[in-house]
């Protein structure tokens, strides 16, 4: 070998030797990842999903922690609810050396990341991705304490038609991979009971003047609306839908199952929508619930805004329920323990049942709502 | 026809925002031939602003949401946008004017991105609601003819926005600075031996295209009432693409391609299909712009890149 | 030691191009971190989607910031072919190239004479029509159906899926070579390391062919350039074309990589970074291309290691970097000759008599 050769191959070594040689700290807090949209479209929901999760951790780490002392740490990643950010903090996780993860908000985020987590043999549990076809690719360490938009769907179609009486409808999503899932759902089941569907069209969330569409519908003149997307575009289409003086019911998905909705509709527009939804975070039964709800309050001087925060604690609780209960951080142990002996968990979302060989949490516990003279939102008899 | 009608009402009120938002990019693009794509996160700090303002004034101090106070808000806001518009233009736009045009845009597309992470910090990812009490601030008066619906509100909102862009009309037409902003914008060096300081007038131009841009965001605040971080970035995709339907740097043509996108949005989601709206309003603007180079009203010198 | 440092000052050029090509080669063994192989792959992917549109924006002078169109028509194609047909990836990967391509040349024939920043409004208008038809998918047209005439296409309509909406297209095939299956983040890894060798390889003769002088001069002067006998509409049909074609290229890749697409993928956001790349990095040069992809791609996974517990300041602070490249460096990070040249030129013609 020439000796002109000899000094970068000498320094490439060195590099390499000085970047592999680190040696490793024996870990001793229990690393849980948490990959959430902290930034971008859905930032409001990322911080809710950090809220709750350092909460619960705050408060097992305070109670000694878990596994004879350990503590729990969280390690954040921001997937900006972007499909390529997502497979990126997967990875950011995994190499992070989390023994399991809680996220992602979206389903469009979800879905790339679980294909990560399964080949990394990490235990996924999300907290509010709906998506049918997310637990259909058989990944057995993939989890959701959430419930389908399937059953939704069907619940949605029987109340309007049933309770409501609605017998012509619109279904209205905002193209996003949830959204227009449950729509369709919900259209099929509609059609299938009887009842006719006029119009399934979608907007687009960035918009903020809804009145052309609720002209067009408007014009066609059903007796129920189902609106499936985002509750910041749901309270305008409420308000602007009153402006416009159309008749029809507003039924709304429960995305929309947020206070949030009243605030931006104000309190005319809103009244008399029903929404139909997992319980909301005050109406969930059980002491575990109530205590999770006191609590926030207390830390963060506000309730939790949606269903999907608390899912996210309950995501957490889940995982470390695994972990007591295999006596291990195995994702595999703690894979085959939900499956088959995690059973009847006092949840913070209410009774957790279990899960079925796919992931899916058991059990449907959709809910018809709708909003009150005073803005509150009252469960359907 | 009902619909047809309330349709073409709904574009004239969404075009009518389009419309001011539009002029600050055809402003600047006139005198500067910069596409300056902060502008929409100027536009959505107006709003924020806004917000904040009318908390602080009317909850806060107890002033009654009257008329005074909400043109004392226009003020202000318009004002602090202003003054955020000549710092952007320092720190990010002056040291670049050498440097050909592309360097430029970079430079506001950081801006943009730093704007609406810095309005994210401030005020969180929560959507913004304007309280109730100010939606009630303009009573709710409405008139109804052949089934199509027009409120006070909205009135009021396209008086507002015609006299804005009235009012810089007859600025940039018939004022000696309106003359000076005009020549700086057909030749920077033969304005300068005219005794024009160049650099005060463009100092002046991202004062009011910005300004304009907040009394818009404020406007879309209250009209709409509900705000959020990222409401710059589609708003001011929408205005820039009304600027260039028009005739970029021309600023009738922009209030023209505005009230035009707003009414194609309308008549589209109206009459095929809501998903579509914005492919077909784009597919619009290429067919205009295939047969009209230099958009509806054109400009007065093609540049090249 | 003292020899090793007078050698280490001693050498030339060629040595520290071969310290970085070893360097490179050896990256997946030494970081050891599917994280940081993961993002160098992404920084291949975007290093060739800056180097095509490097073709457009900068040799050719035309103003594109829609580049994430023929990105995605690539990725679709491939997506379709593989999923629908079964066809091979290294089958499906120039058929995606060519598409691109043909869908450039339909697209820009009828928008070349515009001029600045009415292509730029066009090619952004035509990203976004692409991407809005992903998201819709075929079965959203059943509108047409309503047409006189078209009604026997309710049926079809409704039931047919292409593009997946917003779920985009899963269960793309990976790529394989006599029996070997690409699947780890490192296989990815020298697979479009290859492409992007070769990228810069065909880029760098490209750039000083007939044609990539003719793409001068058009950018240069297009009135002279026609003088000279050059025929424009060919020249920068043909940079929408090849830039198009390789954009689909990358497009491909990403597709057989992610084995996932939607159509978020290829939004405007995507054009925009894209953009950046080139002119952050120096318009027209193919190692500022490189070096702007480092700066649009690698640095904000570095700002999300350094910003362990504050996340949300990630982007405040990458927006803020980018003006600051930009104000530092107005030429690029890392300017072609010729454009520097053209800068301290346009610099002195701007103050007159200094």
């Amino acid at each position: 070998m020439s000796r002109k050769l000899l000094v970068p191959l000498a320094i490439v070594l060195l590099t390499s030797l000085v970047l592999t040689g680190c040696p490793k700290k024996a870990a001793e807090p229990i690393k849980i990842g948490l990959q959430a949209p902290i930034t971008g479209e859905y930032a409001y929901e990322g911080e809710g999903f950090v809220k709750c999760v350092e909460l619960v951790t705050e408060q097992i780490n305070a109670a000694g922690g878990i596994l004879g002392g350990r503590k729990i740490e969280i390690v954040k990643c921001d997937d900006v609810g972007k499909p390529d950010e997502s497979s990126k903090c997967a990875n950011q996780l995994v190499s992070a050396g989390v023994a399991a993860v809680i996220g992602s908000y979206s389903s469009t985020c979800t879905e790339p990341a679980s294909e990560i987590y399964n080949e990394a043999g990490i235990l996924q549990i999300t907290p509010s991705s709906t998506a049918t076809r997310l637990s259909q690719k058989g990944f057995k360490r993939f989890f959701r304490v959430c419930f389908l938009d399937d059953r939704q769907g069907l619940f949605a179609a029987k109340f309007m038609l049933e309770k409501l009486g609605a017998d012509t409808a619109v279904f209205l999503h905002d193209n996003s991979t949830y959204a227009k899932g449950l729509a369709e759902w919900a259209e099929k089941y509609y059609k299938e009971a009887g009842g006719n569907s006029l119009l399934i069209d979608a907007i687009n969330p960035e918009d903020t003047d809804f009145r052309p569409i609720l002209t067009k519908i408007k014009e066609l003149g059903p007796k129920a609306v189902y609106f499936t997307g985002y509750h910041p575009q749901g309270g305008l289409l409420l308000k602007q839908s009153k402006e416009l003086g159309t008749e029809f019911k507003w039924v709304m998905g429960n995305a929309c199952n947020n206070p949030e909705l009243v605030e931006i509709a104000g309190l005319d527009a809103a009244k008399g929508t029903y929404i139909t939804t997992e319980p909301l975070p005050k109406d969930i039964p059980g002491d575990a619930a109530k205590k999770f709800y006191n609590d926030f309050v207390a830390k963060y001087g506000e309730p939790p805004a949606s269903i999907w925060w608390v899912m996210s604690a309950d995501a957490l609780n889940v995982i470390v329920e695994a972990m007591k209960a295999t006596n291990s951080t195995d994702s595999e142990k703690m894979a085959e323990y939900l499956h088959t002996k995690f059973k009847d968990y006092p949840g913070v979302t209410g009774n957790i049942i279990g899960f079925d060989e796919k992931g899916d949490r058991l059990g449907t516990v959709h809910e018809a709502y709708v909003i009150t003279d005073t803005g509150e939102f009252e469960m359907v008899k | 026809m009902g619909q047809l009608l309330q349709q073409l009402l709904n574009g004239l009120t969404i075009g009518s925002f389009y419309a001011l938002i539009a002029l600050g990019y055809t402003m600047v693009y006139g005198v500067l031939k910069l596409i300056n794509f902060a502008h929409g996160d100027l536009f959505m700090l107006g709003a924020y602003l806004g917000l904040v303002t009318l908390m602080s004034l009317v909850v806060s101090m107890g002033l009654s949401a009257n008329l005074l106070v909400f043109m004392l808000i226009f003020v202000i806001v318009m004002a602090v946008v202003g003054g955020v518009g000549i710092v952007l233009e320092r720190i990010a736009y002056r040291p670049l004017y050498k440097a050909g045009r592309l360097p430029a845009i970079v430079s506001a597309l950081g801006a943009s991105i730093f704007l609406q992470n810095g309005v994210m910090l401030l005020y969180g990812a929560r959507y913004r609601t304007f309280p109730e009490e100010f939606k009630t601030a303009v009573p709710e008066v409405m008139w109804t003819f052949a089934g199509a619906r027009l409120t006070l509100m909205q009135v009021l909102m396209l008086i507002i926005s015609f006299l804005l862009m009235a009012a810089l009309y007859f600025f940039v037409n018939y004022t000696r600075v309106g003359t000076a902003m005009r020549a700086v914008a057909l030749d920077h060096d033969t304005a300068r031996l005219m005794g024009i300081d160049v650099n005060r007038i463009i100092a002046l131009v991202f004062v009011i295209g910005p300004a304009l841009g907040a009394a818009g965001g404020i406007m879309v605040g209250l009209f709409y009432g509900r705000i959020y971080f990222t409401l710059g970035w589609s708003y001011g995709l929408k205005a820039f693409t009304a600027a260039i339907l028009g005739g970029i740097g021309n600023i009738p043509g922009a209030m023209v391609g505005g009230l035009l996108l707003g009414l194609i949005e309308a008549l589209a989601t109206g009459f095929v299909s809501d998903a579509w709206k914005n492919a077909i309003a784009f597919f619009i603007l290429v067919i205009i712009l295939i047969l009209r180079p230099t958009g509806l009203l054109g400009e007065r010198v093609a540049e090249k890149l | 030691m003292k020899d090793f440092r007078a050698r280490l000052r001693n050498l030339d050029k060629r040595g520290w191009y071969l310290i970085l090509g070893i360097m490179v080669l050896l990256f997946p063994v030494i970081v050891r971190s599917d994280r940081w192989v993961q993002v160098a792959n992404f920084f291949f992917i975007y290093a060739m989607l800056g180097l095509s549109l490097n073709i457009i924006l900068g040799y050719a002078g035309l103003f594109q910031l829609g580049h994430a169109a023929f990105y995605a028509v690539g990725a679709y194609t491939t997506a379709i072919l593989s999923t629908h047909f079964g066809v091979p990836i290294f089958v499906a990967l120039p058929i995606s190239g060519l598409l691109a391509a043909i869908f450039a040349i339909l697209i820009s024939r009828p928008i070349l004479h515009l001029r600045g920043d009415y292509l730029c409004i066009v090619t952004i208008g035509f990203g976004e029509i692409v991407r809005i038809a992903l998201r819709n998918d075929v079965s959203s047209l059943v509108f047409l159906a309503k047409i006189p005439g078209l009604a026997l296409l309710k049926e079809k309509l409704t039931t047919m899926v292409i593009t997946g909406g917003p779920n985009g297209i899963m269960g793309i095939a990976r790529p394989r070579i006599l029996g070997f299956v690409f699947r780890q983040q490192w296989h990815y890894f020298y697979l479009f390391l290859a492409f992007v060798a070769f990228t810069i390889f065909a880029m760098r003769r490209l750039e000083n062919s007939r044609l990539g002088r003719a793409w001068t001069c058009v950018r240069e002067d297009e009135l002279a350039a026609e003088a000279m006998g050059i025929d424009t509409v060919r020249v920068k049909l043909l940079a929408f074309a090849i830039g198009a074609a390789w954009a689909g290229v990358a497009g491909s890749l990403y597709a057989s990589w992610v084995t996932v697409i939607a159509p978020e993928s290829f939004s405007f956001w995507e054009s925009v970074i894209m953009f950046c790349i080139v002119v952050l990095g120096g318009t027209g040069s193919i190692p500022g291309v490189l070096v702007g992809t480092i700066g649009m791609v690698v640095l904000p996974e570095l700002l999300r290691e350094v910003l362990l517990n504050i996340q949300q300041w990630r982007m405040l602070i990458f927006g803020a970097a980018m003006i600051f490249m930009m104000v530092v460096r107005p030429e690029g990070l890392w300017p072609s000759q010729r454009f520097r040249r053209e800068l301290e030129l346009a610099r002195e013609m701007a103050v007159p008599g200094s």
